[in-house]
């Protein structure tokens, strides 16, 4: 793929109730958001363990986005509470990982902000474009790559070494 | 040392205790290995000095140890000699509910540092970094205290300068520092197994439907499972330091550890194992928590 | 046995030539052994502490692929690893790792033939190193090595003076690969060298033999069931540091992992005795359940099963694995307090 082609990749983890009918709603109004987001709904933005985020890097991804309720408007009544703790101190480790802050980002998005999901949406996609495919995470993976390509002899160097 | 050993032999004797979870020497009078004592007279074994490194309060959540307390059917208490360190380390079993307060007798000391690796002497180069910023040389809960506080000797903390120097650096360069230092683990899980924290009775790596964690020690695998202990220890982790040491490969896990105590104290002003009375910081929540990242 | 000297200055040039023929070059470094890029970053000293780790990984790495798969609709298409293996000159050798891959081998091969570990080590040349180095945890001497042991070396090397080495040439594999660095050596006096061996076998820095390899092996096998393992292993903490950083413990795992639903690969991953869910059954049980039971398997494996079966102990008596231990439990005193018992 050459870096012209690029197009990031971006999932987004949304709660049910609030930023997925948000969703649904930007799209029977209309809206229209970068196609570079994939959606995965899960029931509560509590609910949404960090290692769906680690797996998506691990998968390939270039940028997550998570989304619930606004805080008071949870489903579950303290669901996103809990998760906003949870993700302050989740996204500084990250950061200091080395993930840029802008590949995880976090929004508040509630059933009827169609118009606010599809500006989240490009922000977020528009950041990750800014900074470039996701080489770091994918290079973990190397390796891998090279041989589902053929191009075993890269593989054998590299194994010889590390093995 | 003798005020310890007739204090656990008189507890054990009159039945106070079902077992004493204290140091004993290890081959030399520098080094120390833990030792589980339920009888009167084995008392003579324990000692307490700066080589007593071990987070004794690993001991207490397992099941063979636990089952020790079980004495004809009824729950005694369990002994344990903990450096007021090691006592945040009871108090967050405590807080976490892995634990009653009321079954767990700590003896304490006031402390006056560690060593970093065994066999040295005790000296401001030798001193275990976490010593050098310790807020807690007394006990903050005991049940019982000996000895007496000394000045530390002093020395720059390097562990926080190293931290502070990760400011400076672009994203990138301290992902490339994580990944070098990942790419050394071999997954031996010593980090999980040192660590009192870590007690779940089956890790998350250890799960294979679904397979969250890759359990190979490649790049990928290191730096899931690196990632994930980090962040499952954000606010939990009371800073004994026992990962770093445990590790054969010298990966410096206490730089991401004292990381995520930095952040929560910032953040919420929390530090774990501190108090019995409030709640852990992930178990709990406010209304008025920062969010300023969220969009 | 050829003997000859070489000194450091030769030995750098030695160690460049490895490097830039396109070799690679592995030499002891803080906590493992590692390659070595530049010669500058070689400490060759015969008085230096084991590495934490041994160096096993470059034969039986921690995680390896076996096999890549690739699914398309109607097919998978399976793609080999092929492993080449490039030539590997390990330098600087202490005895008690030299020593590994041979007892390796005897597992390896003894059913099924690990093509992965015999290619890699097929293009091994060991240059081993005299050791000059013993803590209270060193024990070769019990499990039949020592400080001055060839075993496992193709070359050794006996550290004469601050500058000279004396070179010995143990194996075929050992002569070839000299033969192009003859330049490099000058004859030397094997009286000398000999001397210097005489003199570690005798001196302090020899570590004591603490036990009987072979007591011990009868020991275990009428012991069982003995009380003596039920509190060995209470204050264990089942991390598998031991038996990761030793050089000859060889147990693995397969996992097959997927990268996207099309793609994946099986991996051969190091696994370790002493973790609870090693011998867990399906069922949910398991037969090991107990720390005890699990220290009594790697005793037993070390040495008695493997004595048994192939005639080798299976330990080195590093030490790494005592030295290590995150509650100092110490193997060399546990072995020998079996016979006590």
């Amino acid at each position: 793929m050459t870096e012209e082609k690029w197009e990031p990749k971006v999932v987004a983890f949304v709660c049910n109730w609030c930023t997925y009918t948000g969703a649904d709603l930007a799209g029977t109004s209309r809206l229209k958001y970068p196609a570079n987001m994939k959606m995965i709904r899960v029931m509560c933005s509590g609910g949404i363990d960090p290692v769906f985020i680690i797996k998506a890097f691990e998968r390939g991804a270039d940028g997550v986005l998570i989304s619930g309720c606004h805080p008071g408007d949870c489903h579950y009544n303290a669901g996103n509470f809990h998760a906003r703790r949870r993700w302050t101190m989740f996204h500084q480790l990250l950061e200091y990982l080395g993930i840029d802050k802008n590949r995880l980002q976090f929004s508040w998005v509630s059933a009827s902000e169609g118009k606010k999901f599809v500006d989240v949406v490009s922000k977020v996609v528009n950041d990750v474009r800014e900074l470039g495919p996701f080489k770091g995470y994918k290079e973990l993976n190397s390796e891998f790559t090279a041989v589902v390509n053929g191009l075993k002899q890269e593989v054998n160097k590299a194994e010889a070494v590390n093995g | 040392m003798d005020e310890l050993r007739n204090h656990v032999k008189e507890m054990l004797a009159n039945g106070t205790v079902a077992a004493v979870i204290g140091y004993k020497e290890a081959g030399s009078p520098m080094r120390t290995k833990p030792v589980i004592i339920t009888a009167p007279e084995e008392a003579i074994l324990l000692v307490f000095n700066e080589y007593c490194l071990n987070n004794l309060a690993v001991y207490l959540t397992k099941a063979r140890v636990k089952n020790l307390a079980r004495v004809n059917g009824t729950i005694k208490k369990l002994g344990i000699v903990a450096k007021p360190c090691d006592v945040h380390a009871v108090i967050a079993l405590i807080q976490e509910s892995q634990l009653k307060r009321e079954d767990v007798y700590i003896i304490s000391f006031n402390c006056n540092g560690v060593v970093k690796d065994y066999g040295e002497t005790l000296t401001g180069e030798t001193i275990a970094s976490k010593c050098l910023h310790c807020d807690a040389r007394q006990p903050l809960y005991h049940d019982k205290v000996f000895g007496e506080l000394k000045d530390l000797p002093a020395s720059p903390d390097e562990e926080l300068a190293k931290i502070k120097s990760f400011d400076d650096m672009t994203s990138q360069e301290r992902f490339e520092y994580f990944k070098n230092e990942f790419d050394k683990c071999i997954k031996c899980y010593a980090c999980r197994a040192a660590c009192p924290m870590c007690y779940c009775t089956q890790c998350i790596t250890d799960k294979t439907i679904p397979r969250w964690v890759e359990s190979s020690a490649h790049g990928r695998g290191n730096f899931s499972w690196n990632l994930i202990r980090a962040f499952h220890l954000s606010a939990r982790c009371v800073g004994c330091g026992e990962c770093e040491r445990a590790c054969p490969m010298d990966i410096p896990l206490s730089l991401i550890n004292r990381k995520m105590l930095e952040v929560a104290k910032n953040d919420f002003a929390y530090l774990s194992g501190r108090n019995l009375e409030t709640p852990t910081l992930v178990g709990s929540f406010d209304v008025k928590d920062k969010e300023e990242f969220i969009l | 046995m050829e003997e000859k000297i070489i000194n450091r200055e030769n030995l750098n040039k030695l160690c460049r030539d490895i490097i830039d023929g396109g070799n690679i070059l592995i030499a002891p470094g803080k906590t493992e052994y590692t390659v070595i890029k530049d010669t500058s970053e070689i400490i060759l000293d015969a008085g230096s502490k084991p590495t934490k780790a041994s160096y096993k990984n470059y034969a039986f790495p921690k995680a390896e692929p076996v096999i890549y798969y690739k699914k398309d609709k109607n097919d998978i298409e399976l793609i080999d690893i092929d492993i080449k293996g490039k030539k590997t000159v390990i330098l600087g050798a202490k005895p008690c790792d030299s020593n590994s891959f041979d007892i390796l081998s005897k597992v390896f091969n003894w059913d099924y033939k690990d093509d992965f570990f015999n290619m890699r080590v097929k293009n091994f040349i060991v240059i081993g190193m005299m050791c000059e180095f013993a803590d209270k945890y060193c024990f070769c001497t019990s499990v039949g090595l020592s400080p001055v042991s060839e075993k496992g070396s193709d070359i050794f090397l006996i550290p004469l003076d601050e500058n000279n080495f004396a070179v010995r040439i143990i194996t075929d594999k050992g002569k070839e690969f000299m033969e192009s660095y003859g330049k490099y050596l000058t004859e030397g006096n094997p009286e000398k060298a000999k001397a210097k061996t005489e003199a570690g076998k005798s001196s302090a820095k020899m570590p004591e033999k603490v036990f009987n390899s072979e007591e011990v092996r009868k020991w275990l096998g009428k012991n069982f069931e003995h009380p003596f393992w039920d509190g060995i292993g209470d204050v264990c903490l089942s991390c598998a540091q031991c038996a990761f950083v030793c050089p000859v413990c060889h147990c693995f795992d397969i996992v097959d992992e997927d990268y996207s639903y099309e793609e994946g690969r099986r991996m051969k991953n190091w696994d370790g005795c002493q973790f609870g869910h090693f011998t867990l059954h399906a069922s949910g049980h398991n037969p090991r359940d107990i720390q005890g039971k699990r220290y009594r398997q790697r005793i037993n494996h070390k040495f008695k099963y493997y004595v048994d079966k192939f005639g080798e102990i299976l330990c080195t008596g590093c030490g790494r694995c005592s030295r290590g231990c995150p509650v100092s439990i110490d193997i060399k005193e546990i072995v020998s307090d079996t016979v006590k018992n």
